[in-house]
């Protein structure tokens, strides 16, 4: 079958907060009219700061929380307009592996039930040995089946939530920041399984972070999000950031070589509330390039499909 | 330049299990000393014990001992070592709500370290942590002194919390891990923060981070523990280049850079063990890819190895 395997046009979230006696309802808008296609096989990195909407995308595209606007098309089948049962057996198809793997196993269960719980959701029988199976494709030993989550190291944990997530073999996996909560020594590992399991399982992966350089080395192409909008998809891991606001995020890391050591000129300015953005560009208030045009004009997304970028001055 | 704070052969212990062998490091005025590590390679305790804070979480110091300014603070009075604390030692935590009382305004939380330590008014206390605020590059400082820390995102308290660990004017800080739960941009923002503090005013910084790339950007030594020992210690150019110990080397190789091939990273196999299970002879041989017969029987002692020192049987670069 040719075609992306997930398609999303205008999606977006509107949330509403207070509203009680004694406090304004106020509106944010999570997730504005996003836009994306993901091809079988790839793997497109999702990347920005804490609280630009990245898991709310997520939680979108798996319909664990419902759209204020947009479609979702998965493998040519629209989401949005499936009845539940129909959604339900879609859902099989798609699978998430949470940013905590603190919080995301349940403590009462041992591993080999909180492996079943996949099955057990969609009345589907178990093949026999499958628990040890699942544990054997994350590296972890058979023994552990009876162990509880607070038994294991993070890094093991980890490997579980991606076991369940695999345990009916999906073809679309949504990582949601897999690694953010490890040493980057335990991250480097569950990146290679990640990796190894994709070639085996052909799965096709959005992988969150906030980490530019991880998401450089993991993924195919690369969504840059902020304040709820996407602001530039990156062709390639190679290309040259067109939008200041990935510049700024390029230039925010630091290598592991003195000898590469820059002058840091950090970000000035701080993140707008979410619930008074500016009127035009979201980034204005800490872009050096920003002119009155940016001040009262929002920028859409170019439709260049070699590197689209919502910018009314790239670099 | 004589140390302000050495640690010497440091051996601390909780209850029967000792958790921390033999450490030794030193930091001077105008000079970072990262201490590196993964979790749980005892970092933090480190830093307890170098400010005297072991008992609060029922450790202590078995053997070796900890001077600041020359002075062994074992042989201090309690009340002295507090008066340390706040005054000549600044302490910046990972989790800045662990350091800010959720319920008074900003502003008295900053105020009331400097009225304290340096016996200032309310009024010349208040202008201290405007000063402060805006040095750190904090927006609005006048409306901020009136916030509530929940009010404020995550690198605003942070660099609260920053402000309240200078305002005694310490010679020193011991940074634990600040910038771990921050964004990218705002890690960068409290680096520089921290960096210049060091340069411009001379300050003494021990900064513990898990991460490679914070050490190469902008400490001058850098420690390695694992398993509550050290691995190597010494001047962070040689050490990037050319690490001799293992355990260094790898740390280095988890981090994607430019141009790092696609599956080339493997991680450290395996994890750190918890304090009741680390292994006989060298902790570090279980992960080890260059470990032998010898390093499961003997712990390789710390050798003096150029600028700096190593633990290691076949310390050198890598093969
Ligand atoms: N209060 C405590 N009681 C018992 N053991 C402790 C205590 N605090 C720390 N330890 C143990 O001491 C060792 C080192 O802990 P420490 O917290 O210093 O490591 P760390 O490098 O700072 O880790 P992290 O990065 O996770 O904070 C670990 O094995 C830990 O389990
Ligand atoms: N259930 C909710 N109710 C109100 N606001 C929410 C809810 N979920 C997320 N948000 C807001 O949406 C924005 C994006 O959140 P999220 O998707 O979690 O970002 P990220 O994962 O990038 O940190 C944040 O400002 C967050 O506070
Ligand atoms: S549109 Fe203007 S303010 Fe926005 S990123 Fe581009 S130059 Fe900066
Ligand atoms: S002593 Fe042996 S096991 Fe330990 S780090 Fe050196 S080579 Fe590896
Ligand atoms: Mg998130
Ligand atoms: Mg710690």
């Amino acid at each position: 079958m040719t075609g992306p395997l997930l398609r999303i046009e205008g999606l977006t979230k509107r949330f509403h907060s207070g509203g009680g006696l004694f406090s304004r309802e106020r509106a944010m808008i999570a997730v504005r009219d996003v836009s994306l296609e993901i091809a079988r096989g790839e793997v497109l990195g999702v990347v920005g700061e804490s609280g630009c909407g990245k898991s709310t995308l997520a939680r979108l595209i798996l319909r664990l929380i419902e759209a204020t606007n947009g479609r979702i098309v998965f493998d040519g089948t629209e989401l949005t307009a499936l009845p539940a049962s129909a959604l339900r057996a879609m859902r099989k198809r798609m699978a998430m592996v949470f940013q905590d793997p603190y919080s995301s196993l349940d403590p009462r269960f041992t591993l080999a039930r909180v492996l079943a719980e996949p099955f057990r959701v969609q009345s589907r029988a178990m093949p026999p040995d499958a628990v040890a199976a699942m544990l054997a494709a994350v590296g972890l030993p058979e023994t552990l089946a009876t162990s509880y989550p607070h038994q294991l190291s993070g890094g093991q944990r980890q490997r579980v939530g991606i076991a369940r997530a695999l345990a009916l073999r999906p073809d679309f996996v949504v990582l949601d920041e897999p690694t953010a909560s490890l040493d980057v020594s335990i991250q480097a590992q569950i990146i290679a399984l990640l990796a190894d399991l994709r070639d085996k399982m052909g799965l096709t992966y959005l992988f969150i972070s906030h980490d530019l350089g991880l998401v450089r080395y993991f993924c195919d192409r690369i969504v840059v999000m902020y304040l709820g909008s996407v602001v530039e998809v990156l062709p390639d891991t190679k290309a040259a950031p067109r939008h200041p606001y990935t510049d700024a995020l390029m230039r925010s890391g630091f290598a592991p070589d003195p000898a590469r050591r820059r002058e840091i000129a950090p970000l000035g300015g701080e993140i707008p509330s979410p619930f008074a953005l500016p009127a035009g560009c979201a980034f204005t208030t800490r872009c050096a390039f920003a002119s009155d045009r940016c001040r009262s004009e929002r920028p859409v997304l170019s439709q260049d499909p070699a590197h689209p970028v919502a910018c009314f001055h790239p670099l | 330049m004589s140390p302000l704070l050495e640690l010497s052969r440091v051996s601390v212990a909780i209850g029967k299990v000792a958790l921390l062998d033999r450490i030794s490091l030193s930091v001077e005025p105008g000079r970072i000393l990262g201490l590196v590590g993964e979790s749980g390679s005892g970092k933090s305790l480190t830093a307890m014990a170098a400010i005297g804070l072991l008992p609060l979480i029922g450790g202590r110091v078995t053997e070796g001992e900890v001077r600041f300014a020359g002075r062994d603070i074992a042989a201090m009075s309690e009340a002295e070592r507090r008066a340390l604390r706040g005054r000549r030692i600044g302490f910046v935590t990972q989790n800045p709500m662990t350091a800010l009382d959720p319920v008074q305004r900003i502003g008295g939380q900053v105020d009331i370290v400097s009225r304290m330590h340096l016996r200032l008014t309310k009024t010349a206390a208040r202008a201290r942590t405007l000063d402060l605020l805006t040095q750190l590059r904090i927006p609005d400082a006048a409306a901020v002194v009136d916030a509530y820390p929940h009010q404020l995102s995550g690198g605003m308290k942070q660099r609260i919390v920053i402000a309240m660990a200078l305002a005694g004017e310490p010679e020193l800080i011991i940074a634990d891990e600040p910038t771990t739960a921050l964004d990218v941009t705002v890690q960068a923002q409290i680096i520089q923060i921290l960096g210049a503090l060091v340069r411009d005013r001379g300050l003494a910084l021990l900064l513990i981070t898990h991460d490679m790339g914070v050490i190469a950007q902008i400490c001058d030594r850098v420690a390695v523990l694992y398993c509550g020992r050290l691995a190597e210690e010494g001047p962070v150019g040689p050490i990037f280049a050319a690490p001799a110990h293992p355990y260094t080397a790898a740390l280095i190789d988890c981090i994607p850079q430019e141009g790092t091939a696609r599956g080339s990273l493997r991680g450290i196999p395996g994890a750190v063990p918890s304090a009741l299970a680390f292994s006989t002879g060298c902790r570090f041989h279980p992960r080890c890819r260059r470990a032998t017969g010898l390093c499961q029987d003997s712990a390789p002692p710390l050798l003096p190895r150029d600028a700096g020192s190593v633990a290691c049987h076949h310390a050198g670069a890598a093969p």
